[in-house]
């Protein structure tokens, strides 16, 4: 198990710097500059040439990629260019309110979806599974950025249950302020953990074992929320590991329409000013939660299903 | 056949709901499609309405949605472009001021007079008496010397150093005078230290904390930084030693940096915020037809400015060029995009001080029949193909492109649009990488004045090729620099329609449509004001509910 563990976190140093390289790569080759952005139309060539030899821009390629891999590997991640402040500062100030939307959106999608899937495994074909599977599919299907406004309009302008943009702290503030936005995350992922779970609780209640549970007398409530639900939620749970980077994705967009100061909006800023090593950074940083996530994902399984762990030994 | 059937009325029923969410999401609709907003509907609401008529009321808490937001607060830098600069304005003065009802007019701030010499080279300001900095030292010359020096020094002002053009030194005279004095008479002087680079900030501070002092500055405008929080809101509190008597009315304003269209417009439809910037074109008739809701339209130097590269043979040709104005049909622009709101232009610039009106100097008729008679007297009577660079995330912006291609096309000109983001479209501007380009979302002239951008597209010495539009008359050239170093106002009143006129007849750019910037504002809100260069007017805004 160990040595599995070990490869596992070779192979993701391995994609994490491949990940920084692509990211600094990438950014450079958009067209646009930094300090055009910073100093307008008025600055004469003199200035912009001045600015960007003081911020190192006119350093070449190879210099600068070094700088920047060092600078990311070592998490003192440098200054941003526009906002000249040291990254490591902007992003441990926004890093919260993202943090908490994806959990507070995963959160969401199990507790709609998880009874959602139940209740359509248990009559398959029938009015209610039909109805969930479309509906859902619908809530998939909609850009997340339309879905978050028509949310934003109904529930806040409307009905004026929640505020329609903004972010506060403090638990009163977390559930005012980032319920609607959640709510659209965890609609956006719960056909996903539908789909998923259904047709894996419809494998397992045809299963032996839970044949030999109800013939033993279990209540029907027993048989299906302690041991169906057990078995299945392994393939859900690796669903949304998987779509975490949908989820920073959505985020990105979700943090633009409510207005919320979180890494989204920084990642927004930051492209369009085109700071290098701001967008480079915060990718790279996206990029290892996902590698962290999955790799934690494939522990928690291990350390669950005991079938995974006997096929690796 | 019976799980079909479910399927079927499972269809139906999830539909059915979603007319149903729908319905109840209609609301008022948008009651205008093509047709344009008359203009007496229109207005800047300076007007007061109802319980703005009665006496401005002290207190309360201001909440404004802003489109721009804030990034740096120090006047010489303003990396965040206008979303700094309008925060700027709230915190700092200068010398002299835009008329805060609007106007092209400048009016007394930081000075409470001036002399100038007869040869235009000096000017005497006299600060105005008891005026302090919001921590309540008083200001006095040293912090104006210091300030206009720093607004002068090409390595401290690195974002408009063109607006201290002739600036040679000040001189303390005494503690309540300062002597400016030029190296070269320079017609717009006043209109350049108007604006917010010249800002007047206090000389010991600024010297002792350096870069920390943008963190917490201290200015004599009418309102103080309590709150920075970057990408979300700033907060300010009245700034209690400000110079205009029993003013700013409001305790605190909270500007609210809301980028995304929808999301301003529901905080102001909400009540989140009493006043929005950049209302949506589209969303003009549903504020319109919102009662709670005022409109409010100013009118600043801000247009539609098609460049062209002159590097391109094409765009050289005069003959193209007015082929291309005669084609563009401005009154259905105006109608379909802007809802009516922006005007015609009769200048390649927006519309400024000195302008002659569309008596004098005529705008471009729309007549389709005289642009193809005039691009066949071109080089080109077939035509040519183009690319023409918008910036990207903008509907008003991809309607007009649209627009634009099958205007040119009835003159053989085929366009094809290329619609990249601001920061690739900038690229390609500065690097002459274009054919026509729209350079700026938001492009407005930074003082009333004709000046600036007379300059930066005729002047050879201001090092941009023409404001990058490679583009170059030495006649007219030579009326500019005369107009911009003549300090008489009445002959420069009759320099500059000449001006106007020759280069609304060779076009080297195209100015599409005169627009005004959209704001609104919930009933309640009083005494709104913005002034022609489009800032808010805060110290003059009180609410109805305030106690």
């Amino acid at each position: 198990m160990s040595t599995y563990i070990l490869k596992r976190l070779a192979i993701s140093v391995v994609v994490l710097f491949a990940l920084a390289a692509a990211s600094f790569l990438l950014i450079h080759l958009v067209p646009g500059d930094p300090v055009r952005q910073m100093l307008g139309s008025g600055a004469t060539p003199e200035n912009i040439a001045s600015v960007r030899s003081d911020l190192g821009l006119d350093r070449p390629m190879i210099d600068q990629f070094g700088t920047f891999m060092g600078n990311t590997f070592t998490g003192q991640f440098g200054d941003s260019i526009t906002l000249r402040t040291p990254i490591g500062d902007l992003i441990s100030e926004r890093i919260g309110p993202s943090v908490l939307l994806i959990l507070y959106g995963v959160f969401f999608a199990l507790i709609i979806g998880v009874p959602l899937a139940v209740a359509a495994a248990l009559r398959p074909q029938g009015f209610a599974d039909n109805v969930i599977r479309i509906a859902t599919t619908f809530t998939f299907a909609m850009p997340t950025f339309w879905l978050g406004l028509v949310l934003a309009l109904i529930f806040g302008l409307q009905l004026g249950i929640f505020p329609v943009s903004g972010y506060e702290t403090g638990v009163g503030g977390f559930f005012r302020t980032l319920t609607l936005p959640a709510l659209t995350l965890g609609l956006s992922l719960v056909a996903m953990v539908v789909r998923t779970l259904r047709t894996q609780l419809l494998v397992v209640l045809g299963s032996e074992h839970i044949e030999a549970a109800r013939a033993r007398g279990l209540t029907e409530r027993r048989v299906v929320g302690v041991h169906a639900i057990r078995n299945s939620i392994m393939t859900t749970i690796t669903v949304i590991s998987v779509q975490i980077g949908f989820l920073i994705g959505g985020t990105v967009v979700l943090e633009y329409v409510f207005q919320i100061p979180g890494m989204g909006t920084l990642l927004i800023d930051a492209v369009t000013n085109r700071d290098f090593p701001l967008v480079a950074t915060i990718t790279v940083l996206a990029g290892a939660t996902v590698i962290v996530v999955s790799l934690i994902t494939d522990l928690i399984q291990l350390a669950l299903d005991p079938r995974v762990r006997l096929a690796d030994s | 056949m019976r799980k079909l059937g479910y399927s079927v009325s499972a269809l139906f029923a999830v539909i059915a709901a979603g007319f149903a969410l729908a319905a109840c999401g209609g609301g008022s609709s948008s009651s205008t499609g093509d047709t344009a907003i008359p203009k007496e509907a229109l207005g800047n609401a300076a007007t007061t309405i109802g319980e703005c008529s009665a006496d401005p009321k002290s207190g309360g808490t201001l909440v404004y949605s802003r489109r721009a937001q804030a990034q740096d607060l120090n006047p010489l830098v303003v990396s965040g472009g206008n979303g700094d600069i309008f925060v700027v304005n709230q915190i700092f003065d200068q010398l002299v001021t835009s008329n805060p009802d609007g106007g092209f007019e400048l009016t007394p701030a930081i000075a409470e007079s001036w002399d100038i010499s007869d040869d235009g080279k000096t000017y005497t300001f006299h600060i105005r008496k008891g005026i302090k900095f919001s921590n309540g030292q008083p200001v006095t010359a040293e912090d104006v010397k210091f300030s206009l020096d720093r607004f002068a020094d090409p390595k401290l002002n690195l974002i408009l150093a063109v607006a201290a053009v002739g600036y040679e030194k000040s001189v303390v005279v005494d503690p309540q005078t300062v002597r400016v004095e030029l190296s070269e008479p320079v017609a717009a002087f006043l209109y350049n230290i108007s604006i917010y680079p010249a800002s007047i900030v206090p000389k010991d501070l600024v010297l002792e904390q350096g870069d920390a002092f943008w963190d917490a500055p201290v200015g004599t405008g009418p309102f103080m930084v309590k709150k920075f929080t970057r990408g979300s809101s700033l907060t300010f509190a009245k700034n209690p030693h400000y110079w205009e008597e029993g003013k700013p009315y409001l305790d605190t304003v909270k500007f609210n940096f809301a980028e995304e269209d929808n999301s301003r417009m529901l905080d102001l439809k909400s009540g989140k915020a009493q006043m929005v910037d950049g209302v949506p074109y589209s969303q003009i008739p549903s504020v319109l037809d919102d009662d709670q809701l005022q409109l409010q339209v100013v009118e600043v130097p801000q247009f539609l400015g098609l460049w062209l590269n002159h590097q391109r043979p094409q765009m050289a040709d005069e003959k193209v060029r007015q082929a291309m104005q005669y084609a563009l049909n401005r009154d259905e622009i105006d109608t379909a995009i802007y809802r009516g709101v922006g005007s015609t232009p009769n200048s390649v610039l927006p519309r400024l001080k000195f302008d002659a009106p569309a008596g004098e100097v005529e705008p471009y008729p729309y007549d389709v029949e005289k642009a193809q008679t005039t691009i066949a007297e071109s080089k080109y009577p077939d035509g040519f193909d183009i690319t023409l660079k918008y910036p990207a995330g903008f509907e008003d912006y991809k309607q007009l492109g649209l627009y634009l291609q099958q205007a040119w096309e009835q003159i053989g000109i085929t366009v094809k649009l290329q619609e990249l983001d601001q920061a690739a479209v900038a690229d390609a501007f500065y690097a002459g990488d274009y054919d026509m380009t729209f350079p700026y979302a938001q492009f407005t002239s930074d003082v009333t004045v004709p000046d600036e951008y007379a300059n930066l597209l005729n002047d050879p010495g201001s090092g941009t090729d023409g404001f990058f539009s490679w583009w170059h008359d030495e006649p007219i050239w030579k009326k500019v620099k005369e107009f911009t170093t003549t300090i008489d106002e009445d002959t420069r009143a009759e320099q500059w329609p000449v001006i106007q006129q020759e280069m609304l007849d060779t076009s080297p750019v195209i100015n599409v449509l005169n627009l005004p910037f959209v704001n609104a504002h919930r009933e309640g809100v009083c005494g709104s004001k913005v002034d022609a260069l489009g800032s808010d007017q805060l110290q003059d805004t009180w609410l109805t509910s305030a106690e």
